[in-house]
């Protein structure tokens, strides 16, 4: 699969502080890609950079082997953190005025709109103005926005923040239809087992520097075994604290998730387990993501 | 004055073309992949501009502010040319108290005198003195005229009194007293009527004057200019305070580029202001010629010309500063310290002229602030109502403001493509420079 969009070495400084530190990434067309990172990691301004809105000491964004410009970026779509719509101005007008700011012609702009808003439910709603609206359906109208001149590259910071489980779906049917049709789509967030349901790839920056970067299901497979066991009658996990070789990862509803050493015998855990009761779990387990990501931030 | 005239008019065609010079030499010393992008001119028309500027025109326009502002405008300047007419066409009655007797003539003369002052007189006659003051102050008649030598009045009149009845007393006694002179200089009745009946010369003017009708026009044209350049560029100042406080500008930056989006966001506004102005303009216009008033007639298409050329001249120069100082704020109440400095020049060029309109004096403060290009549009309108500006002077006015203009213009854009994406806090012009 061909490396759309390449990264390379941005460095970024706002006076003393370093927002981006040689950060290089690249990522393919097709796929879902989650840009993760701590908070002040860089990923806004690395969004930034790409979408031509902040100036670089160092390096390049390329698209396709070309430096981005301006006409590569009107066929980008971006959706920033928190609203970026105009409160008072009507919906369908906005994303008419959008798509035509994207190069599309009034004909276009116009049909993409009635599509847009009758696939987000917000057809009868084209009139009113977007403060009208509630927090969800205003994330669907920015995502509507970002998505209806048909971007080659899609970036979207936090799309999902702040939705209920209907919003969520919604919005990430729309990533994933967007990625089947050729489109790169990157997003952060927070929610890391969501990324983990939505995302093919993922990139994970720490003070403007990679940390990881790579497919989801590798990423999940590498790394230490996971071991979940849950032991009748106890529900601390107090059993596994003192098994060589066994790190407890966490405890939820009585269930114990270990984190087993290269040479640790699964046999020598259950026989613990067994001896602090009756053993009704015992299971190996991928990687989640919040793992990889605490690890690969530690 | 001549050779002045031509001097400026040489210099200004001598740094226009040695600036043309200028750019072409420093863009041909760039290298060709570094050089900026130009658009072709067709592109401002129909491109980005052209689409930001459709959005702000439609947004202000179908906005209520929009709609009640131009109704309150023209409010304020339908009452400005109704009032007057109204008040003209009211026609005060005065009773004249008579005691003794009163020549024919000097009757006839009272009545076309008090008609002069917008006032009809009759005549009321007393037996005594004491039945006319005793009228007088139950307020039944003006003033009394006793045997034709003594005018009674309930109060008297201070000397900067312009009243009807004050100038009709002050006429009715020069008049009688010129009367008893003539009686005391021994003159035949021939004499006395020939010098009772002498009428001024005519006094023949070069040019037909219509001075406090111009007056009164550039006073309503710099209240309008104040009032229109005031709301307008506080818009401005708001709109990109409120796109840069929504995160919108991020959205239309990841598009568009700045000086387009600036652009186009100044053009849309000034549009609208535009549009209200004519309004304004063609309803003064047309409800003076309808109800008689002679408030705007006479102000030919020169001073209503002028006027609104200058309030394009005059957004084209505050709006990049206002837009400026909105980049720099991120919230409502930022907007009143940023623009305060900015308003002062407007305030002061405003009061100035504003003042000098109204006294009919064009003062010499006035003439300087007419080629001051932060004052300019204030008081060039006036200066010009008052006929005191030759062609070369308005010119180098002109050619003064749109130097600054584009002077403003640069470093405003620069201002905003600096501070429009930075958040946080309010930003400061060192924190600009240094970005």
């Amino acid at each position: 699969m061909a490396r759309e969009l390449q990264v390379e070495a941005l460095t970024r400084r706002y006076g003393m502080l370093t927002a981006l530190d040689d950060l290089s990434f690249s990522a393919n067309a097709g796929e879902v890609i989650g840009f993760l990172g701590p908070n002040g990691a860089g990923k806004t301004t690395t969004m930034r950079v790409v979408f031509g809105l902040t100036s670089l000491e160092s390096g390049l964004v390329r698209w396709r082997g070309n430096p981005v410009g301006a006409p590569e970026r009107r066929r980008f779509g971006y959706m920033p953190e928190e609203r970026g719509l105009y409160p008072g101005m009507r919906i369908g007008d906005q994303l008419v005025y959008m798509g035509r700011l994207h190069g599309m012609s009034r004909f276009d702009a116009h049909r993409a709109t009635r599509k847009w808003l009758e696939r987000l439910g917000l057809v009868d709603r084209m009139g009113d103005k977007v403060e009208a609206l509630s927090h969800g359906n205003q994330q669907r109208v920015q995502l509507a926005a970002a998505v209806m001149h048909e971007p080659e590259l899609l970036f979207l910071d936090e799309p999902l923040a702040g939705l209920d489980p209907t919003g969520i779906d919604d919005i990430s049917e729309i990533l994933i239809e967007r990625a089947r049709a050729g489109c790169c789509v990157i997003f952060s967030s927070h929610q890391l087992d969501q990324v983990e349901d939505l995302c093919e790839s993922v990139i994970i920056i720490d003070h403007g520097r990679l940390v990881v970067a790579g497919h989801v299901d590798d990423l999940a497979t590498s790394g230490a075994r996971r071991l979940v066991v849950r032991v009748e009658a106890d529900r601390s996990g107090d059993w596994a604290r003192d098994v060589k070789g066994v790190t407890v990862s966490e405890v939820t509803g009585g269930a114990v998730r270990l984190i087993l050493d290269e040479e640790t015998d699964t046999d020598d855990v259950l026989q613990a387990a067994r001896r602090a009761g009756r053993v009704t779990e015992f299971v190996m387990r991928r990687r989640r993501m919040s793992e990889v990501f605490r690890e690969a931030l530690q | 004055m001549r050779t002045a005239r031509y001097v400026i008019i040489v210099a200004v065609i001598l740094v226009v073309t040695g600036l043309r010079l200028w750019r072409r030499r420093r863009r041909r010393r760039t290298p060709k992949s570094e050089r900026p992008i130009r658009l072709p001119r067709r592109e401002w028309a129909t491109g980005d501009v052209a689409l930001v500027m459709g959005r702000e025109l439609r947004e202000r326009i179908r906005g209520r502010f929009y709609l009640v502002g131009t109704v309150i405008i023209l409010i304020v300047v339908g009452a400005a040319i109704v009032i007057p007419v109204v008040r003209s066409s009211k026609t005060a009655s005065e009773t004249v108290g008579v005691v003794g007797t009163l020549p024919a003539a000097t009757r006839t003369w009272l009545v076309a005198a008090a008609h002069d002052d917008g006032a009809t007189a009759r005549f009321v006659t007393f037996p005594t003195k004491a039945r006319a003051t005793a009228s007088l102050r139950t307020g039944h008649i003006a003033f009394a005229i006793v045997h034709g030598g003594e005018i009674v009045v309930e109060d008297s009149f201070s000397p900067t009194d312009n009243s009807t009845i004050a100038q009709l007393v002050r006429a009715v006694a020069t008049r009688l007293g010129d009367q008893r002179a003539l009686a005391a200089a021994g003159l035949s009745t021939q004499q006395a009527s020939i010098l009772g009946h002498a009428q001024p010369l005519t006094v023949y003017a070069l040019h037909h004057g219509t001075t406090k009708r111009i007056y009164a026009t550039s006073l309503i044209g710099v209240i309008l200019i104040f009032i229109m350049l005031s709301q307008y560029n506080t818009w401005l100042l708001v709109g990109v305070m409120e796109e840069k406080a929504s995160r919108v500008v991020e959205v239309l930056l990841a598009a568009v580029r700045p000086v387009k989006l600036l652009s186009g966001k100044v053009l849309g506004i000034g549009l609208a202001a535009m549009l209200q102005a004519s309004v304004v303009v063609t309803f003064a216009l047309v409800l003076s010629q309808a109800i008689g008033s002679n408030l705007l007639r006479g102000a030919g298409p020169q001073e209503i010309f002028v006027t609104l050329g200058w309030l394009v001249l005059g957004y084209s120069l505050y709006c990049w500063l206002y837009a400026a100082a909105g980049s720099m704020a991120e919230r409502q109440d930022q907007v009143q310290s940023l623009a305060l400095p900015l308003s002062l020049p407007m305030i002061v060029g405003y009061v100035v002229s504003l003042t000098a309109a109204s006294a009919a004096t064009p003062s010499l403060v006035l003439r300087i602030f007419a080629y001051v290009p932060f004052t300019a549009p204030f008081a060039m309108p006036v200066l010009v109502g008052f006929g005191v500006v030759t062609w070369w002077q308005f010119a180098t006015s002109v050619v003064l403001t749109l130097a600054c203009t584009l002077a403003v213009a640069r470093v405003a854009t620069g201002i905003y493509r600096r501070a429009i994406l930075r958040t946080g806090s309010r930003v400061r012009l060192r924190d600009v420079n240094t970005s």
